[in-house]
Order: structure tokens, then sequence, then C-alpha cells
């Protein structure tokens, strides 16, 4: 959204009706509003009322300068509003829940509020696009697919449509394989995923679109259709290099390096990440990102001597919680080199990394999951 | 002092490639400014990677 949403002259007439607050999640600095608001997925985007101390809207994930100036003055009006309608407030009321990180009874006010309302309603796609997010953090990847399954039709042409079909469908993937619906829900799932990817009317960005590229290569490799899988991530690659190619600044074209590096991992040809992840170092040379990219493609290249030179960069430059990821990464340069000794090391660093982080950076889940790791190292 | 100016100018067109101007990681900041101007706060969560 930096490089393309927030630079839209659309957004200047919302200037001065809002403060502008950019939180920095791996900032030391911001600990404390994390404790306050947690974040699980980025981007999320708040409004809140300084005077009642309270949140007025939430929405999860990436927006279009249309999507986000619908969101602006949906919240302008909540904030000004004396009273409000019955399902405007469940809503509300889902969205404070939801910031609290209780999104079990998020999603239950969410799908409170589009019960009340009427189907003219204009917040349902937002509604429906949270309520499916609530559940599937909440790991109630049923309710999220049967859900998403009911819903998508209301939303289908919208630019809600993409979340509801994908999140829906990486939930129906996400069930047991056991289950006796998971099939049939992943084959419909998967049709409104198409759907959406084929309908040019939807406004949507190139990095959602990447997405839906995501979502479609997971279901087929799901479904075992490795024909299609290959087919697809050539697709995706190619659609990553077009957009790529453009971008108007750097700040751009640097939006689509993770995706053009996973696509070129998964197709067998890490070594095409490397000029453009050498062009993003020299154009982003205190930025982390270039190198801590290049140090896996050079380990997934087998050439681990550069890849520890770029994870050296990498660590040079990381702060925050990324630094754990940073060293993890490292741990397995170590470990596929042969120094079990210094991969068991780094995840120790880790270990204690992450334990000194401020409360609101630091995640007992992550400790316990290094802990793990570092017990069936040898 | 010509470092300085520089460093200004910079900022400026930094702002100026934004229809918007944030504040950056400071919420205190940001809930001073928005009871001052009663407006609500639109905040971006984010992280650098």
């Amino acid at each position: 959204m930096r490089a393309y949403v927030y630079t839209d002259a659309g957004l200047e007439r919302y200037a001065g009706r809002f403060v502008w607050l950019s939180i920095n999640t791996e900032d030391a600095k911001n600990a404390a509003f994390l404790k306050r608001y947690p974040i699980p997925a980025l981007p999320t985007l708040l409004v809140l009322d300084a005077k009642r101390d309270t949140v007025t809207l939430r929405y999860v994930g990436g927006a279009t300068v249309p999507q986000l100036q619908k969101l602006l003055g949906d919240a302008e009006k909540t904030y000004r509003a004396k009273t409000q309608s019955n399902p405007d407030t469940l809503l509300t009321k889902a969205d404070r829940l939801a910031s609290e990180g209780k999104q079990a009874d998020a999603a239950k006010a969410y799908d409170e509020a589009i019960a009340a309302a009427s189907r003219s309603w204009k917040k349902f796609g937002r509604a429906t696009e949270s309520l499916l997010f609530a559940l599937s953090m909440s790991g109630d990847n049923e309710r999220c697919a049967t859900r998403a399954l009911a819903l998508y039709p209301r939303v289908k042409g919208s630019a809600s449509a993409a979340n509801v079909s994908s999140v829906g469908l990486s939930c129906a993937a996400g069930l047991d394989k056991a289950h006796a619906k998971r099939v049939e829900w992943m084959q419909k799932l998967e049709t409104a995923t198409r759907e959406v990817f084929h309908n040019r009317k939807i406004v949507m960005s190139d990095d959602d679109r990447s997405g839906l590229y995501m979502a479609l290569i997971d279901a087929r490799d799901a479904a075992g259709d490795d024909e299609e899988v290959v087919q697809l991530k050539h697709e995706w690659s190619a659609f990553l290099e077009d957009a790529a190619a453009r971008a108007k600044t750097p700040d751009q074209r640097t939006v689509y390096d993770s995706h053009r590096l996973s696509a070129y991992v998964d197709l067998g040809t890490p070594e095409k990440a490397i000029p453009m992840l050498e062009q993003s170092e020299r154009d982003f040379p205190d930025d982390y990102n270039p190198p801590a990219r290049l140090a896996f493609a050079y380990r997934t290249m087998k050439q681990y001597d550069q890849a520890l030179a770029a994870s050296d960069r990498a660590l040079a430059r990381v702060y925050g919680p990324r630094k754990i990821t940073v060293l993890t990464a490292r741990a397995d340069i170590f470990a596929a080199k042969g120094d079990p000794k210094a991969a068991r090391e780094t995840i120790q660093q880790a270990i204690e990394f992450a334990k000194s982080l401020p409360e609101g950076q630091r995640s007992d889940r992550r400790i316990a999951s290094l802990e793990k790791r570092l017990a069936s190292m040898p | 002092m010509r470092r300085l100016l520089l460093a200004c100018a910079l900022t400026l067109i930094a702002g100026s490639a934004h229809a918007v101007t944030f504040i950056e990681n400071d919420y205190a900041a940001a809930v001073a400014r928005a009871k001052a101007k009663d407006v609500p706060i639109f905040v971006e969560a984010w992280a650098p990677w």
C-alpha cells in the first residue's frame, strides 16, 4: 500500500479528516501498542476513536484506493454517528473484539451482524471478509469453509469476492484430509476463486492477484494435479515479472520480490532471483530483506558460503521479531552445509533473542516452537 | 547547514510523494492530535518484509 495506495491523489480529500499513524510492528517502540492491539496479520488497518478510547473499524489485508476510500468513509460516519443501526453496532462490536485478539467471539459477532442486516447492507462484503478471517484465525476451518460457500454468492463480482473465495479455499484445504466434505468444498471454492481470478471487472492489486495464484496452486497441489501446478507456477512467475517490469519506482518493483523468489524456488530456478535481489540490495542498502532473501536463494542453490555471507549482511541490518526468522534461516544454512554444531548454536541464539523481546512483540508460542526444534537437533 | 537543508529537502520530497502524511510509530502523539482536531486515527500496522 505504501508503494501504490498512499501515493494516490484520490486520498488527498481524506488527509485532514484523519490523523494518519504508521505502526511498524518490528519496532520495539510500538510494543505497548501491539500489546493493546494484537496484530495477527499484515497489513492490519484500524480506525481508532481517541476521545472514546475505542476501535471504530478494523480490516485485515491490503486495500486498493477505492476500497480504502470506502473504509475511510464508513469509519468517519461511525465516528460521527450519534446512533447506529443494529447491524452496524454489531459490526463495530465484532471489530473491537477482533482488535482485542478475541477471534472466536469476534466471529460470532460478525455472524450476528450479517444475520441482522438487510440484503442491501453496504458493509456486507467487509463483514464477510472479517468473519472468515476471524474463523480462520481461531482455527475453525470447517465453519470458515461452510460460511465462505454460503456467503460467496452474495459477494460475487465485488472486491470482497477475492478474499471470501481464497480464504474459504485455504480453510477447506486446511481441513483434515479424512474429512468427508474436504474435496467437495475445495472444488467449489476453487471454482469460485477461478471465477474471481478471471473477472477483470474486479479492481484488484497485482499483489492480491498474486495471492490468488498462490491459493489456486495450493488447491491443485492438494488435489495432486502436478501438471496443472507446474503450469500455474509458470503463469504466476510470468505475471510477477510483468508486474515488476511495469513498476515505476524501485519501491514498487520490490513489492514483488518475495513472491518472485517463491515462484522461482518452486520452479527449481532460484538463480533467476539473484539479479533482482542484488538490484534491490543496491537500491535499499539499509533494508535487511534483499540479503535475507539472497541467503534463502543461495541455500536452495546449495551455495552455502554465499548464503552465509548474505545472512551476515541481513543480520547486521535486521531488528525486532524478524531477527528470529533470519536466525532460523541461518541455522538452516548451517544444517544443510553439514555443520550441526553451528546450527544448534544459532537456534540457541534465536531463543535468547526471542525471550529478550518486550511484551507485545514476544511470542511464547514461537519460543516454544524454537525450543522444540532445539530439542530435536543433533 | 548544507547537509541539514538537503535533509529537509529530501523530507519534503518524500512527503510530497504521499497524498497523506503519517505520524511514524508514535501512538501518543497521534492520540493527542486526534483529540485536539476531533478526528479519528487511521492506523496502518505493517512490517518491512
